[in-house]
């Protein structure tokens, strides 16, 4: 019996066109859907105004959109095949959409005394060095510059010693960075011993000789917050913002196992 | 190892997720905080020093050669700070920058860098064969570059281009500036590497220089045209959306005479609107840098003994002689005012800088301090020719000599009112401007009718009010002759100065000429007035431990000068040369501290100096 069902045309072709069916049924259901609808369309219609300043015509629009479609359909299939797995640029394309979703919170608003208290625990960076008001007379040997200095102590005025260089008579507020770069590495330490208020030397800088009048040796200054709190508070927000970024990557890793393999 | 390479991993993670590395908590945004006196404007202007010329990482030949430093490091350096060579040493300058651009080619930004990262799609590309072999060898180094070089010229570079990557990398280069630029303290300027080329590889390279924040979303690369008017036009571009920029050449002595040809890429004659495009874009040209000096060539300038400094006499890794005409600073500046006399425009009206173009994002100005410019393929005595080879070249040579005639060259000085962008900018664009080949010596210049004497006691305030100085123009007049003034100071860290020159060129019916004029000696020597020379100082070096004459030499030299064959009736061109006294050359240091003689086949010593712009003097017209 059956095998005379299996010789009847008639079954062949009710059970291949059934298959066939049932196939066709199965593949368009996995079929991935590719949807142009009306918001598809007028975000496409609002690009191009954007890019050209024009409004798209309906044979523009539906160029753009079969345009949209040949890009998307390669898109969806580069996603099937997995070609986005292992590629750097994909790679840092994400982590950089993640990091700005990471920074994208805002950072709360400071806490009463955050600042100050960033202000005070990085104090060193706004503070300023010792700098140096002064003047002083060039001479290109010692010994012209030491028959000066007796002389000026003994009364005859310093306005008649020195001889003419391109260098300034007198700096205010030179710090040992200035001082360095205008006579010489090693001039800072040189003058740093020296006391105020008397013509004292010779110095010597990287022109020759200096006798230099020292009027006031500024000590140390910090700026007072309220003159840069502006400069401050980015410094603090950027502190924040590393250290947020630093924290979410940290409670990232707790979600995953991280496996060390060793040789 | 795994847990290192873990722990590299990691820290890939984190500077991916970040625009700029990461600075540890708790420091100031910038890193390194230098302090000035914020108080220093001066109407009479100060002079600043700074490099405008220097490669990161994003560099692709400067990353091939080993280059890991990224532009936030070398801001970190110019400021004074420490940062680390490739091979391994600790490098710091002497004393912070008063300015700095990191200037990092267009043409393949950060995309070596990509290439070198494990799993990207340009690591999978032909071309990325080895180069992420982060190696110290310095011959496998140089045959990835070579290939690398082959295939980028073979016209299939924009395979490489990369808009994330190149996006990435830019946002970064402009991101550090920012962060760096410290107002009255240091200067920062946005900038990168236009490296057009000719089509036989002809150098037509550029720096683009951005006066502030305003700055294009992507630079204009060799990929987009290799016609330097190409660059200009978009410049325009730039420049009528706010974006202001300047483009400074650089390497003109390997342009092969293309750098200031008489004609346009297309053969066509220069005209009215090449010059005044060509000048409203290149206010500056670089005279001199790590690949030689370009001011003039011995052929060009045979009776300027003074000429052979520093010049590469062949085609960069060859024994090809280079094509001088058209490639120096000093015939161009004679070309132009000849265009001038004869046609009415000049497009060669330049004034100068130096600068370093080093590979390492740092400089190295200082002979006795040259690491080297191309990372770990310069990187000792050995590997940059200044002391024989373990064993002799295939061809016998006992030196290798790619990096041996580099030069420890390339400073820029600006007189501007206060260091901030807008002032240093500003200067560029007068070209109130000079270049040395590394020391910090100053050069004021000025000429006009009524200048102050030299002795007075406001000498720069009164030849500012009464004259004009370095980069501008002086209008001839029948009945008067124009003075000089040309004063110049060592740097206090360098050697003393031997000679004051003033650099003439003119044309004369349609011939032009260029003379030298010795017009300060130092030691109180006097000038020959038929030679136009000082006399020998007798300032020796000793080549045993590089010790030089210690009472020979000046700190200043200063004269108020006059041309004895001044004629209101001819165009004319004058720029200050100084020089120190002699000292020895870097190759000389190296040869020094590995007990090794100097090489006989290049000279010991050198004469560092300085060159101011130009002052142009317009004849009445006719």
């Amino acid at each position: 019996m059956p095998g005379i069902i299996l010789k009847q045309p008639l079954f062949w072709f009710i059970g291949i066109g059934a298959l066939l069916f049932f196939a066709d049924n199965q593949l368009a259901d996995t079929r991935n859907e590719i949807i142009i609808n009306d918001a598809l369309r007028s975000r496409l219609s609002a690009l191009w105004t954007t890019q050209t300043g024009l409004t798209a015509s309906e044979a523009e629009l539906d160029a753009l959109t079969d345009n949209w479609l040949r890009e998307e359909v390669m898109y969806q299939e580069a996603l099937r095949l997995g070609l986005d797995q292992e590629d750097s640029i994909v790679r840092r394309r994400l982590i950089q959409k993640l990091g700005f979703i990471a920074e994208s919170e805002p950072l709360p608003a400071p806490k009463e005394g955050d600042v100050e208290s960033f202000y005070q625990s990085n104090i060193e960076n706004y503070t300023l060095p010792i700098r140096y008001s002064f003047q002083h007379k060039y001479f290109r040997t010692i010994a012209t510059a030491e028959t000066a200095l007796t002389q000026i102590t003994s009364g005859t005025p310093a306005q008649n010693f020195g001889e003419a260089s391109m260098l300034n008579p007198s700096y205010a507020y030179r710090s040992a960075l200035d001082l360095n770069a205008t006579f010489g590495v090693g001039f800072a330490n040189n003058i740093a011993s020296l006391p105020e208020g008397s013509w004292q030397g010779p110095v010597q800088s990287g022109f020759g000789f200096h006798l230099i009048l020292i009027n006031t040796i500024h000590p140390e200054q910090v700026t007072p917050l309220n003159l840069i709190e502006e400069q401050v508070f980015q410094d603090f927000q950027r502190s924040r913002q590393l250290q947020t970024r630093d924290a979410y990557i940290e409670n990232l890793l707790e979600e995953y196992r991280v496996i060390v393999e060793t040789q | 190892m795994r847990i290192l390479s873990l722990f590299l991993q990691l820290s890939l993670l984190l500077i991916s997720c970040s625009d700029t590395t990461i600075d540890s908590k708790n420091t100031p945004a910038s890193g390194v905080t230098i302090h000035r006196n914020p108080n220093d404007y001066s109407i009479d202007k100060n002079a600043y020093f700074g490099d405008l010329h220097v490669h990161s990482m994003y560099s692709y030949d400067a990353f091939i050669f080993g280059g890991i430093a990224s532009p936030d490091e070398a801001y970190k350096f110019a400021k004074g700070g420490t940062i680390t060579h490739p091979a391994g040493f600790a490098m710091q300058l002497d004393l912070p920058f008063d300015f700095y651009a990191v200037t990092d080619h267009a043409y393949f930004l950060g995309v070596i860098r990509e290439m070198a990262s494990e799993n990207s799609d340009l690591a999978q590309h032909e071309v990325a064969e080895g180069i992420d072999q982060v190696g110290e060898d310095p011959v496998l180094r140089r045959q990835i570059f070579f290939n690398f070089t082959d295939f980028a010229n073979s016209g299939r570079g924009s395979e490489l281009m990369d808009e994330t990557v190149i996006t990435n990398a830019w946002n970064d280069i402009v991101t550090s500036a920012e962060r760096h630029n410290d107002p009255g303290n240091f200067t920062t300027f946005v900038a990168y590497e236009y490296t057009g080329t000719g089509p036989s590889r002809e150098m037509l390279h550029r720096n683009v220089i951005f006066r502030d924040s305003n700055t294009p979303e992507l630079p204009f690369s060799r990929l987009d045209s290799d016609n330097p008017e190409d660059l200009w036009t978009w410049m325009d571009s730039n420049r009528s959306m706010g974006i202001e920029s300047l483009a400074i050449p650089h390497n003109s002595n390997y342009s092969e005479g293309l750098m200031f040809d008489l004609v346009d890429v297309n053969g066509n004659p220069l005209d009215a609107a090449y010059a005044q495009q060509r000048m409203r874009n290149e206010p500056l040209v670089e005279i001199t840098q790590v690949k030689g000096t370009s001011e003039t060539h011995p052929a060009l300038s045979p009776n300027d003994e003074w000429a052979p400094f520093e010049v590469l006499v062949s085609r960069l890794g060859t024994d090809v002689l280079i094509q001088p005409e058209g490639a120096y600073v000093r015939d161009a500046l004679l070309k132009g005012i000849n265009l001038e006399y004869q046609q009415g425009f000049n497009p060669f009206k330049f004034g100068v800088i130096g600068s370093s173009d080093n590979h390492n994002a740092t400089h190295v100005g200082d002979e006795d301090d040259y690491y080297g410019v191309s990372g770990v393929l310069d990187s000792d005595a050995q590997r940059r020719g200044a002391i024989p080879l373990d064993t002799p070249m295939p061809d016998g040579s006992l030196y290798f000599d790619r990096y041996s005639r580099f030069s420890a060259s390339g400073l820029t000085g600006v007189w501007a009112e206060e260091n901030t962008r807008e002032a240093i900018y500003d200067a560029f664009r007068r070209k109130e401007t000079f270049g040395t080949s590394g020391p910090r010596m100053k050069v004021r210049f000025f000429s006009g009718y009524d200048l102050p004497a030299i002795e007075d006691d406001n000498l720069i305030t009164q030849a500012y009010e009464n004259g004009v100085t370095m980069g501008a123009e002086l209008f001839a007049t029948s009945d008067s002759i124009p003075s000089f003034i040309a004063w110049v100071a060592k740097d206090p860290n360098s050697a003393p100065l031997q000679r004051l020159q003033i650099i003439k060129g003119w044309v004369e019916e349609g011939e032009m000429h260029e003379r030298v004029y010795d017009v300060a000696c130092s030691d109180e020597i006097s000038i020959d007035p038929a030679t136009n020379r000082c006399g020998d100082n007798g300032a020796i070096v000793n080549l045993d431990d590089c010790s030089i004459s210690a009472d020979l030499g000046a700190t200043e030299l200063k004269t108020k000068w006059l041309d004895p064959d001044y004629d209101p009736s001819h165009n004319a061109f004058y720029y200050v040369r100084a020089l120190e006294n002699p000292s020895c050359r870097w190759s000389t240091w190296d040869a020094i501290r590995a007990g090794a003689e100097p090489r006989e086949d290049i000279p010991p010593t050198i004469q560092e100096r300085l060159w101011s712009s130009p002052i142009w003097i317009i004849p009445e017209t006719k």
